[in-house]
């Protein structure tokens, strides 16, 4: 296989005295879409800021490109190649479409690479460019997740980091903003890195997958592997184990095999 | 009780036995059954507690009165629901107050108690449901009722199957299930009819009659229920009393699997002696955070757990500050010097002691009380091999840490070191009550009142358990020093036999890799081959944090076993215990095994041991790897 583009090595990120993120260690090849998944407070949130810049780690080391960037200002690795799409979509309520797209751009002084690159981001997400006057606030959420998205773009990264872009959207919308993703990734071969809740799209989506507890990964393999394990079935895909009675409350312990 | 006048009798911390040990008839504060003693404590001790237990956040306590309330209404109730004397109970559950009152509650009535462990499958539930043909099952809660219920239709015989928790399992309604409220009404309808029944069956017990079956978990071959009477759990208790001497005002923590003998004697049997108090843990994830809240006066337990706090120290001090460091690395050193002359049976020079003093202020005291071990007395450990440095390094901090010995067949109790005779890597002196010998062929024998009756309904077993003359056969080899203090040295049967015809004993060389940080446990290959090799389970926690710490690259724990780091630190661990064994006894090679498993897998004994047998058959690719 390709050189992984993203390289992450033994990372352990803290808030304070609290180590959220206890070794990490996973590789992001080009053109490949990774998912990470985990329950609340797993760490996924704390590894992708720090990748993107806005933690900086305790220990280890983030290879991006062939270079270090851990611990890099968060502009210096905008433009390098990494843009962060938020959990909860921060748009700017108060711009317009056209205004947040704008500042998505602002690494690029080249006028014509940012036409090109909106009428791309148009090109995806065609709702985008009916509103593109409108201020970004009163946008529907699905709206907002895909201007969060499509502001990413602009940057013309070389990887996107997605933290849960299904964040309180309907399955509709999921399945519609996961198909977006799925076209970016085949068409523009963009590389993505993906933290999610929602295990079934995200392992659909994915061709790899990591899964976190508690700062550490505990498991990882080709996406279609892991939907076949019965921990991923029982505890993230909402699998009922067959058991003997009916209302079964209680689940087996974690193996991770 | 009987007529006939008392032997001579002695009294030990309150308690009177019979002055010498070992005799018939044996008593226990005039008592002869557990049954009887149980009466006594609870008649004498009433409202004080004898158990506590954590109920959302709060301790709570329950008295012997509660014990004896509870245990009272079980045993009268199961009675009238057709328990017969000399039949058997099944408990499935962790370790809770309700587990000790079943547990005196079935012997009362002349029923014979039998642990399940909770780990185990609905199938090992049935093979032991099944074998010690058990009349009724107490299981805990939901996740253990559904093991019955997935193989109820293969369980006939069993009558009832009685619930502790009844949480999600209210409109359950199942003609062979009933919850525990039910049967303590039952008990106290029962109790109403007749007041004295409950006396009277205790008082038909006799010594002889056997008052718990534990299965012991062969490596080989399916369990069998090794059958104890009350005579030989009283004989543990004479035995553990002079040795392990209890207070009234001991505390302890009961967290190891109660099926288990060294958690029965310790939480159950000798606290109706000691009249001590039994805090039971949480839940098996808890122990250490409890063990904070209680800070027990006597803690045993097994290496494992031992491992895991000193790790955790170990983590502790490497994270603290650098003169926090150099505070600490001083501190042991102090420890380890006075520890040095109490294991010489040196006194300790003042110079030594007053240092030792100085750091216990600042240092030592503190770590202890963190560690939930500042009122700790005696800290003990059993069931498997413990390093000799650990047992040191326990000393250094303050905490009097000794080993001993025992089996089920022995009723848990055998050889033990105590904090005053104690000599790090023998497994003490034998206890006084039971004789111990060595066979021509190695084999450490014991007789006493403290051995066992026999296989329950395996006559063929027992008589292989037992020399002609009538000695325990304890399948382990070992010797005797000068002074009477036991070593072990192995298993009898596990001899491997390599190609060149040398005999091996593997547990000898398993138990020196086991004494590695690194490694957990190892299973040693090599019976009718040309070199020994090593199966090696790695410590998880240890591992991650070297690798941590050294920058080694992994993501899940078979990525963790698979880098080339780590192969080589185990490598280096492998070659230093080499350096101590001969050349034929050496490890040319080995494989990490890279599952982890956990205690519901067939590879793990409930103490959480790999068994050979199933390791050997399960990971056959890895040793045919080794050989090719």
């Amino acid at each position: 296989m390709s050189e992984p583009i993203l390289k992450i090595r033994n990372i352990e990120s803290f808030y304070g005295p609290i180590m959220a993120i206890r070794g990490v260690s996973l590789d992001v090849h080009p053109g490949q879409i990774v998912s990470i998944l985990g329950a609340n407070g797993a760490g996924k949130t704390t590894l992708m800021k720090t990748v993107s810049g806005v933690m900086d780690p305790e220990k280890g080391t983030i290879t991006f490109d062939g270079a270090q960037i851990q611990g890099s200002e968060p502009h210096k690795v905008v433009q390098r190649g990494i843009v962060h799409v938020p959990e909860g979509r921060e748009v700017f309520p108060l711009m317009t479409v056209d205004e947040n797209l704008s500042l998505g751009a602002y690494t690029l002084t080249d006028k014509a690479q940012f036409d090109h690159d909106r009428e791309l981001v148009f090109s995806y997400f065609p709702v985008l460019k009916e509103r593109r006057n409108q201020e970004a606030g009163t946008l529907s959420g699905g709206q907002q997740q895909m201007l969060a998205i499509g502001r990413g773009l602009m940057a013309n990264p070389k990887i996107m980091l997605l933290d849960e872009p299904s964040l309180g959207l309907s399955p509709l919308l999921v399945q519609e903003i996961f198909g977006i993703l799925k076209r970016l990734n085949e068409e523009q071969n963009m590389t993505m890195m993906l933290v999610e809740q929602n295990a079934n799209a995200a392992l659909e989506l994915a061709h790899h997958g990591y899964v976190m507890e508690i700062g550490r990964i505990v498991m990882d393999g080709e996406a279609s592997d892991l939907m076949q394990s019965e921990d991923i079935q029982n505890f993230y895909l909402g699998v009922k184990e067959e058991g003997a009675r009916e209302n079964r409350r209680w689940k087996r312990k974690k193996t991770w095999r | 009780m009987d007529a006939s006048p008392l032997p001579p009798q002695i009294t030990i911390n309150g308690v009177q036995f019979n002055a010498t040990p070992g005799q018939r008839p044996l008593r226990v504060d005039g008592c002869m059954t557990i049954g009887q003693l149980f009466q006594k404590r609870c008649a004498d001790l009433g409202q004080r507690t004898a158990h506590r237990e954590k109920d959302f956040g709060i301790w709570k306590s329950f008295s012997w009165a509660d014990y004896w309330q509870h245990a009272k209404w079980i045993g009268l109730a199961l009675r009238q629901l057709g328990l017969n004397r000399g039949e058997v109970v099944s408990i499935l559950s962790e370790d809770r107050k309700e587990w000790a009152w079943f547990d005196l509650g079935i012997q009362c009535v002349g029923g014979i108690t039998s642990g399940v462990y909770t780990t185990d499958s609905a199938s090992q539930l049935q093979y032991l449901v099944t074998d010690s043909d058990s009349r009724f099952l107490i299981v805990e809660n939901e996740e253990q009722l559904d093991k019955f219920l997935e193989v109820e239709d293969a369980l006939p015989s069993l009558q009832k199957v009685i619930i502790l928790d009844d949480e999600g399992l209210h409109d359950l309604n199942h003609p062979r299930c009933m919850m525990i409220a039910d049967l303590y009404a039952l008990g106290q309808q029962a109790e109403a009819r007749d007041p004295d029944l409950f006396e009277a069956e205790i008082e038909k017990t006799s010594p002889q009659d056997t008052a718990l079956l534990i299965y012991t978990s062969g490596t080989t071959g399916q369990p069998k229920g090794a059958m104890l009477s009350n005579e030989n759990i009283l004989a543990a208790i004479e035995s553990g009393a002079r040795a392990l001497p209890t207070l009234e005002t001991d505390e302890q923590l009961c967290f190891l699997p109660l099926c288990h003998i060294l958690e029965r004697d310790v939480s159950i049997y000798f606290p109706l002696a000691g009249k001590c108090t039994v805090n039971f843990a949480e839940s098996p994830e808890t122990v250490f955070a409890n063990l904070q809240e209680v800070s027990p006066t006597t803690f045993t337990a097994v290496p494992r757990v031992w491992e895991k706090i000193y790790s955790q120290v170990l983590i502790m001090a490497q994270e603290a500050t650098p003169a926090g460091r150099a505070a600490f690395g001083l501190a042991l050193k102090a420890g380890m010097a006075r520890a040095e002359y109490i294991h010489r049976g040196e006194p300790v020079p003042a110079g030594v002691a007053a240092r030792f003093w100085l750091w216990d202020r600042l240092v030592l005291r503190n770590l202890r009380r963190m560690l939930g071990m500042d009122r700790l007395r005696r800290g003990g450990t059993g069931a498997a091999p413990i390093s000799g440095e650990l047992l040191r390094w326990y000393w250094a901090i303050g905490v009097p840490l000794v080993e001993g010995f025992g089996m089920t067949e022995t009723a848990g109790i055998a050889s033990l070191n105590t904090p005053e005779i104690n000599r790090i890597g023998t497994i003490g002196q034998p206890v006084i009550g039971n004789d111990l010998r060595i066979a021509e062929d190695g084999e450490i024998q014991i007789k006493g009142l403290n051995v066992f009756q026999g296989y329950w309904r395996n006559n063929a077993k027992t008589a292989e358990t037992f020399t002609a003359d009538g000695w325990l056969r304890t399948g382990d080899m070992g010797h005797l020093d000068e002074d009477g203090f036991v070593s072990i040295t192995g298993r009898l049967k596990d001899i491997i036999i390599t190609a060149g015809g040398k005999n091996i004993t593997p547990a000898e060389i398993e138990s020196r890799l086991k004494f590695s940080h690194y490694i957990s446990d190892a299973v040693i290959i090599g019976d009718r081959r040309k070199f020994l090799t090593a199966l090696i389970m790695i410590d998880q926690e240890n591992v991650e944090k070297l690798a941590q710490d050294r920058k080694i690259p992994f993501s899940n724990f078979a990525s963790l076993c698979a880098a080339p780091q780590i192969r080589e630190l185990i490598s280096q661990e492998v070659a230093a215990v080499n350096k101590e064994f001969a050349r034929v006894e050496q490890i040319k090679d080995f494989r990490l095994i890279d599952v982890l498993l956990t205690a519901e897998d067939d590879e793990l004994t409930a103490t959480m041991k790999l068994k050979r047998g199933f390791v050997e058959k399960k990971h056959a690719h890895l040793i045919e790897d080794m050989y090719t």
